[in-house]
């Protein structure tokens, strides 16, 4: 048999066994040991993490309201459409699941379809943010598609979220801030106090199958949501409207251009009343550009360059110029440096100052001149601050010396943040007296040139100076509350320091508040409240639009009432660019409108002179069906001089209309028949005249004067009237006209 | 090549048939008498066949049926909204398989002689049949399958059979000239090559893997001298090589991405080519040492894709934990053991090899598909026996199964 086989069948195949059972079997029962045991762990959290869904549930950020619980800003659900193309069986369906969702949600169904065409998905992003309508739309769509195919029962998920609402738009718009699209807050008070409203999302642990779908096991966690903090604002929505109505009318009355502020706070405690800036914008829709001249300027623009510029205009459009804008006082300074001079007796209210006109405030310097250049000639420090005389606070400043100068500048706040909850805040600065400060940055610093603060520092430091030497911190919320409204937190006024004492805030009140009545600042003057106030012309060094031009900013501090300061309002408007552009001629008269409003709103008591009752305004009584003889001696009875119109016996009509404003003494006119009702007059034009003369020409016209502003009869002039020159009305029309002067209160370099 | 056979059945068949059969030069009859008494027994230590193999088909099959079923019933109701869809299916074909089996088991194994090169011709046959018919799947789909209306077999489990039955058939008889590389080697290379052919053309790589390994262990067995394996292993190597490098096995190639590295992020294709085999293993980790419990199985809900075919077990793996899965080996092992022993003492040389055979087949198909559905292979279409759904693939087996118990009828072993 030659050479014999190795080894026979039977040895063979033992050899086979042994093979596959010792080889074969034992490696894969190693693997496997090794996947189980050794892998196992890893492998199974990979499985788990697989099979559970871990769904993000959105807490409801918290609203925003005023001090009186008007809600500012809100949020309210909203849902995102996802669609799941991966459960898609054929184009058919994919036609009729895109088609229908376009129809609801009002978009292109070609872009649906390209959505419905990513096979392998199962998360798209249809639309965000629909609400509840289109929701219910998209619901019964969901039973229809389930009908028909019962495989995409779950093609397409609502998921919930929240859309921010702000029901003022505009309103108080740099205060409040506004959301992103994933509801961060990005500006204000949405983004200061976002981790407050934001609340913590909760989050819902199913186990799922590979359809996405829930696995026929109990497994469910669910974690709430924690909706977020609601806030309550120290800001007074009445008064908000209050400075921001004014702010706008005088923005276009006085050609303004590169906007405006108004703040109003609380003096005592800080509290910010109101606090608006303008240009504002619409906190719904923050990317548009509210400015319409420079949105037509944008569209003449293109490419990077377009962009470039929109991202400039929305810088500056978001900017809350209260806290982030830094300016030169001008002579609203002169306050802190009156305050801390008297606090330090480097002047008392004997002191005199003379002017010449012009003030060389150091050997070998140029002279510089007072507004009057003819000169105020000797004053006392309180006819000093009244006639806002430039070379006596360059006295007043050379006497208290630069390092006390400096020592104030620090303890009224305007080297340092006021700290008020916004984000942005600017500081003031000043060249301190170790090595910077010259003599001459000392003199024109005393009058609030060369100075830069930012308003929320000036309205701060004003606020010591009427609430009796206190240095408080502003503050804009006043409360956090939990989403069942319960209180969390307040904020407690803080009373940083004493910058100077009772006694010279007293005396700074009574200063300012002549100053108000008699002295360069009396447009800010409202007849019947004890307003103490200051105005301020500086100018832009180095900040002008353009190269050659001289820019202003035009300001107003002042508070009221003068015997007890409960708020202090700042009025600052920056580049007015029409004829008027004095702190006294622009901010003074929107302070005046700002303060007549908010006083009797703040329920501070009005205390008119003598002289002032004969013109302030009373409310018109009926005298409807009475006779003509009675309502005329009624009329005289309630101090009102009647005028009958028409030949009837008794009174079918009156004017002004009861309950409607009438000046103390007006005429009220008395329609006795239809026809009568017809007779008109003419309104005469009644600007710059005297109150005297404009006084004669109501009577002649037959019409009712409201006077207001400030009411020093000698040296007021009328500078604007309510119903314009010609008119026609019915004889007894109330006319409104403004009463003012036109000196101003100060002149800068 | 005509030898008289020295047992008196075989000279009975032989007078019946006409088949000439080799003789042996190994085995004595020595049940002669009390396989003639018992001849119609079903189990008995005479002619009738082995209890204990019986059994662990038996207990393996119902284990494959069960965990089959578990599996399967999630995938079935998501596709055919009826969860008993795959088992249903698969219970008549058992039923089927199991009579099959026991009318096999009756039937002399020596009838295969005759069948040998027939049932090669037939495969093949089958296997171009498969190449011309339309495919039921996408033209770009792999062509395997033989669709016969109500139920389509695959070719290339015949084919199995078939070579098995042929290298049985040509080694009992060429058992002395199997040294030479004419009779040993040859031949092997030969149908091993029309067969590779054909399922290249399919293409059906695993197919290809499968039927050398078989043609290997046939060839073997009849005494094919190692020297020649190695020489064989050598130029299958570089064969492979060359189609790789020539392009002609892009899809085999395709099908090697990802090998290896199925937990591994790398591009969104890849992740999506490597599902099955990360599901896989997340389905084996998730089972730890003792599972989640039959049932319990979560990545058989929609995760792993058709739990109830290839990757079967690694769902009993995930709810029978590392346990189960041992206890379902070792019976497997069992199985092959208590297989091959019976067909070594088989009392002639084509019942061993014709035995072994078949048995090493569902051995190497147990470690293949072990080893594919833990990404130690790449994943290709290896079935598990008894478990994976497939009608014909179960009724070849339990054939089979019928022939190797047959054969222990007329086995030496001992049999309890």
């Amino acid at each position: 048999m030659g050479d014999k086989v190795l080894l026979g069948i039977k040895n063979r195949a033992r050899v086979l066994v042994f093979l596959i059972l010792l080889v074969g079997f034992g490696s894969i029962l190693s693997r496997l040991f090794y996947l189980h045991i050794i892998q196992g762990k890893e492998l199974s959290e990979r499985a788990v993490d697989q099979q559970l869904s871990d769904t993000a549930v959105s807490a409801k950020r918290g609203s925003i309201f005023d001090r009186n619980g008007n809600t500012l800003a809100s949020s309210a659900s909203v849902w995102k459409v996802i669609l799941a193309p991966a459960y898609f069986e054929n184009d058919k369906q994919r036609e009729y699941v895109s088609e229908g969702l376009a129809n609801i949600l009002g978009i292109s169904s070609s872009d649906v379809l390209e959505i419905a065409k990513k096979t392998d998905s199962y998360y798209q992003t249809v639309k965000r943010r629909i609400e509840s309508d289109e929701r219910d739309k998209i619901l019964d769509f969901i039973d229809e598609i389930s009908d028909r195919y019962e495989r995409l029962a779950s093609v397409i998920v609502l998921e919930e979220d929240y859309k921010r609402y702000y029901p003022y738009n505009d309103f108080a718009a740099a205060v409040i801030g506004f959301t992103g699209s994933d509801g961060q807050g990005l500006s204000g008070i949405e983004y200061q106090y976002d981790s407050y409203l934001t609340g913590t999302p909760g989050r819902i642990v199913t186990e799922n199958d590979g359809w996405g779908t829930a696995m026929p096991f109990e497994y469910q966690q669910k974690e709430d949501a924690k909706d977020g903090n609601s806030l309550v604002l120290t800001i007074d929505e009445t008064i908000q409207h209050f400075l921001e109505k004014y702010l706008k009318q005088g923005i276009i009355d006085y050609k303004v251009a590169e906007g405006a502020v108004a703040i109003c706070m609380d003096v005592k405690t800080g509290e910010i009343l109101g606090m608006a800036v303008e240009n504002s914008f619409d906190l719904n829709d923050p990317y548009e550009i509210a400015d319409e001249t420079a949105r037509k300027e944008l569209e003449k623009l293109s490419g990077t360059q377009k962009e470039e510029r929109t991202n400039e205009l929305l810088a500056k459009q978001w900017r809350n110029k209260a806290i982030s804008d830094s300016y030169y006082p001008g002579s609203v300074f002169k306050v802190i440096t009156a305050s801390a001079a008297l606090e330090e007796n480097a002047a008392n209210l004997n002191s005199t100052y003379f002017c010449s006109g012009s003030l060389v405030p150091y050997e070998g310097e140029k002279e510089i001149r007072c507004h009057n250049t003819a000169g105020h000639g000797s004053q006392n420090f309180a006819e000093a601050l009244c006639n806002s005389c430039n070379p006596a606070f360059m006295m007043i400043g050379q006497s208290l010396g630069p390092e006390k100068y400096w020592e104030y500048f620090q303890s009224f706040g305007f080297n340092s943040r006021t700290g008020i909850d916004l984000p942005g805040e600017a500081t003031g600065l000043f060249f301190s007296p170790d090595g910077s400060m010259g003599p001459v940055d000392l003199a024109i610093g005393s009058f609030g040139q060369g100075v830069s603060v930012t308003p929320i520092e000036m309205v701060t430091a004003v606020s010591a100076v009427a609430n009796g030497g206190y240095a408080v911190k502003p503050y804009i919320v006043k409360q956090i509350l939990d989403a069942d409204g319960n209180v969390v937190e307040t904020t407690e006024p803080v009373i940083k320091r004493q910058v100077i004492s009772e006694k010279t805030a007293d005396t700074m009140a009574q200063i300012m508040e002549k100053n108000a009545a008699e002295g360069t600042a009396k447009n800010g003057y409202v007849a019947g409240y004890r307003i103490a106030g200051k105005t301020g012309t500086s100018e832009k060094i180095g900040q002008s639009r353009k190269a050659g031009q001289t820019d202003y900013i035009a300001s107003y501090c002042g508070f009221a009432p003068a015997d007890d300061p409960q708020i202090a309002v700042l009025v600052y408007f920056d580049t007015p660019t029409g004829e008027a552009y004095y702190g006294s001629q622009v901010a003074a008269p929107v302070f005046a409108s700002i303060m007549s409003e908010i006083c009797p709103y703040l329920g501070i008591e009005a205390q008119y002179t003598e002289e002032e009752l004969e013109y302030i305004d009373t409310v018109a009584e009926t005298y409807l069906s009475m006779g003509v003889e009675e309502a005329i001696n009624a009329a005289k009875a309630d101090g009102f001089e009647p005028y009958v119109c028409g030949e009837g016996d008794k009174v079918i009509a009156q004017v002004p209309q009861a309950g409607s404003k009438i000046p103390r003494g007006g005429r009220i006119v008395f329609y006795t028949t239809s026809d009568s009702t017809k007779e008109t007059v003419r309104v005469p034009d009644l600007v710059g005249y005297t109150v005297a003369q404009v006084n004669e020409v109501a009577a002649e016209y037959n019409i009712n004067i409201s006077f207001s502003g400030s009411v020093d009869l000698d040296t007021v002039y009328s500078y604007a009237q309510s119903i314009a020159p010609n008119e026609i009305v019915s004889p007894g029309t109330v006319v409104t006209v403004y009463f003012g002067n036109d000196d101003v209160d100060d002149t800068v370099m | 090549m005509l030898q008289s056979y020295t047992y008196g059945d075989l000279e009975n068949f032989r007078k019946k048939t006409g088949i000439k059969t080799p003789s042996s030069d190994e085995e004595e009859p020595r049940r002669m008498t009390s396989r003639r008494r018992k001849k119609f027994r079903i189990f008995s230590k005479g002619d009738g066949l082995d209890l204990t193999f019986f059994l662990l088909v038996i207990g393996i099959l119902i284990i494959g049926l069960v965990m089959m079923f578990s599996a399967s019933y999630p995938y079935a109701y998501n596709k055919f909204g009826d969860s008993y869809y795959y088992i249903k299916r698969q219970l008549i074909f058992a039923v089927l398989g199991v009579a099959i089996m026991f009318a096999l088991s009756y039937f002399d194994y020596h009838h295969l002689h005759k069948f040998a090169a027939p049932a090669l011709a037939v495969a093949w046959l089958l296997m171009i049949a498969v190449l011309i018919m339309p495919s039921s799947g996408g033209e770009d789909e792999p062509k395997r399958w033989l669709e016969l209306g109500l139920f389509r077999i695959q070719a290339s489990e015949i084919c199995k059979f078939a070579l098995i039955l042929f290298f049985a058939n040509w080694g009992s008889i060429y058992y002395a000239k199997m040294k030479s590389f004419k009779f040993g080697v040859l031949p092997g290379i030969v149908v091993l090559g029309v067969t590779g052919l054909l399922l290249y053309l399919e293409p059906h790589y695993s197919g290809i893997v499968i039927c050398t390994l078989i043609v290997a262990v046939m060839l073997f067995l009849s005494g094919v001298p190692i020297k020649f394996f190695a020489i064989a292993g050598g130029a299958a190597a570089g064969l492979v090589a060359i189609m790789a490098v020539t392009g002609m096995l892009t899809y085999a190639m395709s099908r090697l991405d990802g090998w290896g590295q199925a937990l591994e992020y790398t591009t969104p294709d890849m992740w999506q080519t490597t599902w099955q085999t990360r599901n896989s293993l997340y389905a084996i980790g998730s089972g730890g040492i003792w599972g989640l419990g039959l049932g319990q199985s979560r990545q058989k809900y929609m995760f792993l894709p058709e739990p109830q075919n290839d990757f079967v077990f690694a769902i009993v793996c995930e709810e029978l934990g590392f346990i189960g899965a041992a206890i379902i080996l070792i019976l497997f092992a069992l199985l092959v053991w208590r297989g091959i022993d019976i067909c070594r003492r088989a009392k002639d040389k084509f019942g061993t090899l014709l035995g072994v055979g078949l048995m090493a087949q569902i051995g190497l198909q147990v470690v293949l598909n072990i080893l594919v559905i833990t990404d130690f292979l790449p994943n290709t279409g290896i079935s598990l026996p008894f478990f994976s759904y497939g009608g014909s693939s179960l009724i070849m087996l339990l054939a089979q199964m019928g022939i190797v118990m047959n054969i222990s009828r007329s086995s030496v072993i001992e049999k309890q």
